[in-house]
């Protein structure tokens, strides 16, 4: 009887956040992931103070000055400079904070939006059911970025419309996935026991039944994060998203392609802090979802 | 299985019907109507503004321009362009060919290369092998493409003299008429020597960009079914009888393993024939994608709007041709109320 009292101590179970990080820890990729991310963050937030330049001041004669490893560099520009004299280094730092600005948005609104619509549809069934899941799989029709072009060219190019086109490409996963965790839910037993027992339907979705669908959720947000990211540098690179002169990533892409052949790492670095932002987002994403979600595992 | 095509191609009905209603409400929504998107820089007295708006049936009541709308499309009329003043969907069929034909060999770029990567990293799981491969895996998966495609004219074309740079084929030295629209065939046709050669070096580059998210996404899933399959029973059943491990892996294991990752395959070439918009724009190549986008920049809407239904339409084709594909192999789906 002893031992057994003296295991039971021992056995204290880890809190939810201590467990989660546990999990997540395990997985060396996830944490390189997250890491990188918070770095980015950080350069984001900070910019505006650690940016040497402003990102639209025009530095006379210092155009397509090259970066510090090659030869004639200025020391002030570290990266280089671009075809009009900005700051390469201040642009990049900006460009990071439009870049997660978009992805976060757009993640955010599909959240609230999607956890709103599949709730719904998942609740009342009938009707209601039918018409949002078929808008749903309409919108799945049509090929993502050909959906975004079209949404733009009905409500013009411009960051916030970016962020509108973005988030209805992608709305229909967040719908699906919401719905699909809540009817599974829904006709659990503990969902019929809080009914039982008088809870109205909101306090049900709300606070009984969203709980349980979060896990898919929060993975669905942050690798919807960095696809949101891919989408706007795209539209940005067709000339549809955000304007010159914003130092979006994908903008300023396309800004550079006729120095492509000269000056190569005013096309190469943006790219490069797109692949290295997205792939970040995507290592720990792939960590969230082991961790969370047991059942996504994919061995 | 006739009862399962019926109800596959029932579900797709409204979905063209809901596609048609979007387009039509698109082209209302859009600023100005067509006739003041058409007049240009000089103005038009508002008596020829009222016989023009007549003469395109936009004096009706919606709803009757809405079941004109769709009549036509349903009759093969998709509208003319206002810029080249040629219907829609002779366009379309002109420029449609060379989208197809990058988005085949991207695809055959993605699933020779993508396949035998996962089984090999499956079969050595966790080894250096599997490591580098899921890395780089996911480097594809993330890739901007557009800087992609032009960092690989970069090292290629400009440092390395291998590629050309843009188009399907060198204008200056070849010249052979469209007869299928595939670069290939009609230079295979043409009987000039070397045209064959041009046409498949120019298909390389863009072929690689626009193969890459597949190849990821091929090797990821390969490697992740092969994975599940090779817990299986009849597996270890193969092992025990001392079949050689790669009899087990490329004959039992791969043929169920593939299942889910031809079903993915399918459903990327939807993804393809969009993907190539960005594909299309770098390196200059004449299909759809290109054509919409520069559509949007001659606010040619008629253009934008059978383009985007013509399209869409094509992947729902393409998805409902997989479907089928699908519950032909499986008959679990098949049977599946």
């Amino acid at each position: 009887m002893q031992s057994n009292a003296a295991t039971t101590d021992h056995a204290v179970p880890p809190t939810p956040w201590r467990s989660f990080w546990n999990a997540f820890s395990e997985n060396r990729g996830a944490v390189i992931g997250l890491a990188v991310v918070v770095f980015i963050s950080l350069l984001a937030l900070f910019a505006p103070v650690l940016a040497p330049y402003d990102p639209l001041e025009q530095i006379k004669g210092a155009t397509r000055l090259p970066p510090f490893w090659s030869d004639g560099a200025d020391p002030r520009f570290l990266l280089g400079t671009d075809a009009v004299g900005r700051d390469m280094l201040s642009r990049l730092m900006y460009g990071a904070r439009i870049s997660l600005f978009i992805g976060l948005s757009v993640m955010a609104v599909s959240m609230v939006v999607g956890v709103a619509l599949g709730l719904a549809a998942a609740w009342f069934g009938g009707l209601l059911d039918v018409v949002i899941i078929r808008v749903m799989d309409l919108i799945v029709a049509i090929p993502s970025l050909v959906l975004a072009i079209l949404i733009i060219a009905i409500i013009g190019p411009n960051l916030t419309n970016t962020i509108i086109a973005v988030t209805l490409v992608y709305l229909p996963r967040y719908v699906r996935l919401v719905r699909a965790s809540a009817l599974v839910e829904l006709s659990k037993d503990y969902v019929t026991a809080a009914k039982v027992s008088g809870v109205g339907p909101w306090r049900l979705m709300t606070t009984t039944v969203l709980p349980n669908c979060l896990a898919p959720l929060i993975v669905q947000g942050a690798l919807g994060v960095s696809d949101a990211i891919l989408e706007a540098a795209g539209l940005g690179f067709l000339g549809l998203g955000a304007q010159p002169p914003t130092p979006e990533w994908g903008a300023m892409l396309a800004d550079t392609r006729d120095l492509m052949m000269s000056h190569p790492w005013v096309m190469a670095l943006p790219g490069l802090c797109i692949l290295v932002t997205v792939m970040a987002i995507n290592l720990m994403g792939d960590g969230l979802r082991d961790a969370l979600d047991p059942r996504l595992r994919k061995s | 299985m006739i009862y399962f095509l019926f109800k596959r191609l029932a579900l797709t009905v409204p979905t063209f019907i809901a596609l048609m209603f979007i387009t039509f409400v698109m082209i209302r929504l859009v600023p100005g109507d067509p006739v003041e998107a058409r007049r240009g820089e000089r103005g038009i007295s508002p008596e020829r503004h009222a016989e023009l708006l007549k003469e395109m049936g936009l004096d009706q009541p919606v709803w009757k321009q809405f079941i004109d709308y769709s009549g036509g499309i349903l009759q093969g009329d998709f509208g003319t362009s206002i810029v080249s003043k040629t219907p829609i969907l002779h366009e379309f069929i002109t420029l449609f060919p060379a989208t197809l034909e990058l988005t085949f060999f991207a695809m055959l770029f993605a699933t020779l290369i993508g396949i035998p990567a996962g089984v090999f990293a499956a079969a050595r799981r966790g080894g250096i092998y599997d490591q580098s491969l899921m890395g780089v895996a996911l480097a594809g998966y993330s890739m901007p493409l557009f800087w992609w495609g032009l960092i690989l004219i970069l090292l290629m074309s400009n440092t390395l003299g291998l590629t050309p740079v843009s188009g399907r084929v060198d204008l200056i030295k070849y010249f052979y008429p469209p007869v299928t629209g595939f670069a290939l065939i009609d230079s295979l046709l043409s009987d000039q020597k070397g045209a064959f050669k041009d046409a498949l070096h120019h298909l390389i580059l863009p072929s690689i960009v626009l193969g890459t998210v597949p190849l990821a996404v091929i090797a990821r899933m390969t490697r992740s079914s092969m994975l599940e399959v090779l817990e299986e029973d009849y597996v270890r059943t193969a092992r025990a009888k001392g079949l050689s491990a790669w009899r087990v892996i490329g004959v039992h294991a791969l043929r169920n393993a593939l299942i889910p990752v031809v079903t993915s395959i399918g459903l990327q070439v939807g993804t393809l024939l969009a993907g190539a918009v960005l594909t299309e724009s770098i390196f200059s190549w004449p299909g759809v994608g290109k054509w919409l986008v520069e559509s949007i920049g001659r606010r040619d809407y008629p253009a934008l709007q059978g383009g985007i239904m013509l399209i869409a339409a094509c992947v729902i084709v393409v998805n409902l041709i997989v479907d089928l594909l699908y519950g032909l192999i499986n008959p679990r789906i098949r049977h599946a109320k």
